[in-house]
């Protein structure tokens, strides 16, 4: 019996003791601006950090109140002029130990044809598709 | 003794004095820095006639007496053209009654999907005083040369179908029909109202 004990306990210190080398996503502050349903798109920010050891990739999202949500980017042509375009492969890496920023005027969530009106103080459900760390949900608070 | 004494208290005063003017000129009369691209000199902006989305004419001489600050966006601009009226409206908002001599205006540079009735259904959301203007694809390209505003669609494999390249400055014009600052994209609620109140109090 003490035998099978310490070996319970040994195998459980074993297993605890090893750390998975995988990414850690996590998500923070997310937000998007208040717009009417009528404005057909709306972009949500938000701060990504990867706290694990290895690169993980932000392949998609979903939300119930977007028919579609595409990863879209701001950026600067080059006659000086504000252009936006879907981010290349629909990819945004997230490297071990960084903070990615989804901004104003940079990268951004994009919902496309709203469902619903999207009012200051109204929460909104989202889930980012990564990689290697799967789904993750998020609620993102809707402000002026 | 005392005669020197003197001389070298108000000799001392005196530079004071002139010390304290001198940076009472340089500093407090001195205006401020506007928060933008200050047009010098000053050239009457272009009077442009379009389609407001009120259903009506609309010349930029109508608003003769007010303040007007114009942007040329459109709706499924998600990013930075919310985030410029945003900014406006919180403006707006800060210079209080003062707000009612400002009127802010965005012209379209999407007229095929930016109707009348689109525009109806999204500028009162940032702020009901918001004027939408749309008009022919002519008449946007003119009003949009006139004032140096770049734009040019570009397919996109994207729901929204295509998106607009544009300039997304925001033009300021005088009482008087003159283009006075233009402002980057990215300028704040608070630049836009504390050069708005220094302007006005002139």
């Amino acid at each position: 019996m003490k035998k099978i004990f310490l070996l319970t306990l040994l195998v459980t210190l074993a297993v605890s003791s090893c750390k998975p080398a995988g990414p850690k996503i996590m998500v923070d502050t997310a937000w998007g601006r208040q717009s009417p349903k009528t404005a057909t798109a709306g972009a949500f920010y938000m701060f990504i950090r990867n706290a694990g050891l290895e690169e993980d990739k932000l392949i998609g999202a979903k939300s119930a109140a977007c028919k579609t949500v595409e990863l879209h980017e701001s950026y600067q042509t080059p006659e000086g002029a504000m252009g936006m375009r879907r981010v290349t492969g629909d990819v945004i890496a997230i490297p071990p130990g960084a903070t990615v920023e989804l901004k104003v005027g940079g990268l951004h969530l994009m919902c496309i044809d709203k469902l619903q009106d999207f009012n200051s103080g109204a929460q909104i459900e989202l889930t980012l598709r990564f990689e290697k760390s799967g789904d993750v949900p998020l609620t993102a608070d809707i402000r002026e | 003794m005392k005669r020197i004494f003197l001389f070298i208290i108000s000799l001392a005063a005196g530079l004071g004095l002139t010390a304290a003017l001198t940076f009472a000129a340089t500093q407090w009369l001195r205006p401020p820095a506007l928060h933008g691209l200050v047009m010098q000199p000053q050239q009457p902006a272009y009077n442009f006639t379009l389609m407001s989305h009120y259903g009506q004419t609309v010349s930029l001489s109508d608003f003769r007496g007010k303040w007007v600050m114009i942007y040329f966006g459109y709706i499924a601009c998600p990013d930075v053209c919310p985030a410029t009226l945003a900014e406006l409206n919180k403006a707006l908002l800060s210079l209080g009654k003062q707000s009612e001599r400002v009127q802010v205006v965005m012209i379209t540079v999407d007229p095929e999907r930016d109707t009348k009735e689109q525009l109806a259904g999204f500028m009162p959301h940032f702020n009901k005083s918001f004027i939408g203007l749309t008009g022919t694809s002519e008449q946007i390209k003119e009003a949009a040369t006139y004032y140096g505003i770049y734009f040019a669609k570009h397919q996109e494999d994207t729901a929204l179908g295509y998106l607009v390249d544009h300039t997304a400055t925001v033009m300021l014009i005088d009482p008087d029909g003159y283009l006075r600052v233009v402002y980057s994209f990215g300028t704040v609620a608070k630049d836009f109202a504390d050069d708005l109140k220094y302007l006005m109090a002139r």
